[in-house]
């Protein structure tokens, strides 16, 4: 096309800048919020002075065997002199090895210092230290599993119905019936409504003097208020986050389900037809074979953000009785409720690696297959 | 790309040298009754769509006695504002609403403006790396807000961001940076290039070309682009709750207090919040497949 220039890298420069920024910077932050705590390490000193040459270095709450010790003399800033122990200790280190040198009395908690034998480290420098603290404070905590579980049911249950009912409304369109164009803008209006609204929309249903209570009275099917949404109507409220989320997210699938039909040569449309093939057969082996690459697409879209479903949950059942991994986060993060942002990254990176695992397995097993029909 | 304005292929019947008239009449009836079944489909799934807009409506129409009240109208009979006054009326309700629409439009603005060059290399530039940068925006895209928002707070918390209205548009305009530059690709994509050449023949720098030429004929697109920003930021809630605390946007403060409110409080803000996804979709509805479909590409 044209010979190389650097236009096109400085016009991408201000984007890919703040992309690093904010996606880059951030999943570093989470890496150490997750997997590091604050923590201190006590340095030895080779002799008994603040100054003196760094020996080894013990964690807190190391106990330390005593060896010698020395009672010297230290001068505060205000001009007075007071005795201060010295103690030449002999502990494991960091890495395990045994390490003698000095600490004063400051750093260690020892019972008496005249007569003790051993020792325990109790102050040294901040420093940050490994951990795998949080993320076992994340899988033991007893509302985890519960999450993760209905997360998952949640999107066995969505995903199907999303996709069935996407690959309807696309036919739909695609059948260019008269009025398909209003029945495409009517069908895309979920496109813009966010999961807060679409929750608080099918609360109004469910809710106990909502609309389907109501419907059911009216028609002499019921005559008092059913509570679906209760602590012991599981079900009645997965059902009705289930509902929210096929009724707001379909349309995103349907919109790359319309695109990608209108992709399909029309050729081979005509050709079923020629040939005699039912309208099934047609969608089971021309439209669904053709359809696949789009579908894959948001299939993966589609997973990752059933992985993050959050608002229309809390909308509908409170977020208590019935919890997601994303609600979850959020009350840990919360300073109003557990305020604690490091075992919120743990749930926010084990999200995040469940959906690029689901996405990497999609991937795979769509080429395994591809190889396999070659093999045929 | 096709367009929904393409003439309809006539799909009727096969043709068919020896087919008698009784034949035909079958053949006819038969398709009829399958354009009807579809139409009886299609209004079907439009009604789902439709009815719970229109019940979440009724209930921010009626009367706040009317939305207690079991068994509910089906229509707002008699039609009332004083719902909605109610909501718009609550403590805090007005000033998340302002912060709502400034977060969203420092999102639109920042996220548009970092777009339109990014954009504009993708759809006219061959260049190394091109492909690579195309599927690491896709990718971004994709990526769970849930990771970037509770370090992102971290972080904002440190440099003494946390709880500003500008530091939760910098966190969306990230957000929504991918699909804008995506977007605003494939609405230059479609400017001819022959226009941008001419106007360079003509004498213009390419800058000029790109300020007379381009850019107004891309400018329906990139508007609607803007529009998807928008509606993106004003719906966004997860980063919205963890960034801000007494700076809440909309959605964050009603999530906020959900528990605590009462039915016509939840009906009335679920129904404010659906406003601008209506009129969204009444602007971008000939942009829908530059938005979303090219996703698969």
């Amino acid at each position: 096309m044209k010979k190389f220039s650097w236009t096109p890298y400085l016009l991408l420069l201000p984007s890919l800048l703040y992309l690093v920024i904010f996606f880059a910077y951030p999943m570093y932050e989470s890496f150490r919020l997750a997997f590091q705590k604050d923590s201190a390490i006590l340095s030895l000193r080779d002799e008994p002075d603040e100054n003196a040459e760094l020996g080894g270095q013990v964690k807190l709450q190391t106990i330390v065997t005593i060896l010698d010790r020395l009672q010297l003399e230290e001068t505060l800033p205000n001009g007075r002199i007071r005795p201060i122990f010295w103690f030449q200790v002999e502990g494991e280190d960091i890495n395990g090895n045994t390490v003698t040198g000095w600490v004063n009395q400051k750093s260690v908690f020892i019972e008496n210092r005249r007569t003790s034998e051993t020792a325990r480290v109790v102050a040294g420098e901040p420093t940050k230290e490994w951990t795998t603290d949080f993320a076992e404070r994340m899988f033991n905590d007893y509302r985890f599993k519960r999450a993760l579980i209905t997360t998952l049911i949640l999107i066995v249950l969505i995903l199907p119905l999303q996709f069935t009912l996407a690959i309807i409304m696309g036919l739909i369109i695609q059948s260019r019936i008269r009025g398909s164009n209003i029945f495409l803008y009517i069908y895309a209006i979920p496109l813009g409504v966010s999961d807060l609204a679409s929750g608080i929309l099918w609360y109004s249903i469910f809710t106990q003097r909502g609309f389907l209570n109501s419907f059911l009275d009216t028609v002499g099917l019921i005559d008092k208020p059913y509570i679906f949404i209760q602590a012991s109507n599981r079900e009645w409220m997965i059902a009705a986050i289930v509902l929210a989320e096929v009724w707001r997210a379909t349309s995103i699938v349907m919109v790359i389900v319309v695109s990608g039909l209108q992709a399909i040569s029309r050729d081979y449309m005509e050709a079923g037809e020629v040939f005699g093939a039912t309208l099934w057969q047609r969608i089971r082996y021309i439209i669904l074979p053709l359809l696949k690459p789009s579908l894959q697409v948001a299939l993966i879209l589609r997973t990752i953000l059933a992985f993050q479903v959050f608002a229309v949950v809390v909308a509908i059942t409170g977020g208590d009785v019935l919890t997601v991994l994303a609600n979850e986060t959020y009350r840990w993060y919360d300073p109003a409720r557990y305020n604690n942002a490091n075992v919120a990254a743990v749930y926010a990176l084990f999200i995040m690696v469940l959906s690029l695992g689901i996405s990497l397995f999609y991937l795979r097993a769509v080429r395994s297959q591809e190889e396999a029909s070659k093999n045929l | 790309m096709t367009t929904l304005e393409t003439p309809m292929n006539s799909t009727t019947t096969r043709p068919s040298m020896e087919a008698t008239a009784a034949d035909r009449n079958r053949a006819k009836r038969r398709h009829s009754i399958r354009r009807g079944s579809i139409y009886v489909l299609a209004c079907l799934i439009a009604l789902w769509i439709l009815v719970p807009i229109w019940l979440i409506g009724t209930m921010a129409f009626s009367t706040p006695e009317d939305v207690r009240n079991y068994p509910k109208h089906f229509a707002p009979i008699p039609a009332s504002t004083e719902t909605m006054d109610f909501f718009l009326n609550t403590d805090g309700i007005q000033r998340a609403a302002r912060n709502s629409i400034v977060v969203a439009i420092i999102t639109l603005i920042l996220s548009t403006l970092l777009a339109i060059p990014a954009g504009y290399a993708i759809a006219r530039y061959l260049f190394p790396g091109r492909d690579a940068i195309r599927l690491g925006i896709l990718s971004v895209r994709a990526f769970p807000i849930v990771v970037l928002a509770v370090p992102l707070a971290i972080t904002f918390i440190k440099w003494d961001m946390y709880d500003k209205v500008y530091s939760l548009a910098l966190m969306h305009t990230a957000l929504t940076l991918p699909t804008t530059i995506l977007v605003v690709a494939s609405v230059f994509a479609g400017v001819p290039y022959e226009l941008e050449e001419a106007a360079r023949i003509f004498g213009c720098t390419p800058a000029k070309a790109f300020w007379k030429v381009v850019l107004p004929l891309a400018m329906p697109g990139i508007a609607a682009a803007a529009i998807l920003t928008f509606v993106l930021s004003w719906n966004e809630v997860f980063a919205a709750i963890l960034l801000t605390l007494t700076n809440r946007t909309l959605p964050a403060q009603i999530l906020y207090t959900l528990d605590k409110s009462g039915d016509p409080f939840k009906f009335a803000g679920g129904f404010f919040m659906l406003i601008p996804s209506l009129i969204f979709i009444f602007f971008i509805r000939r942009y829908l497949f530059n938005m979303y479909g090219q996703l698969n590409k």
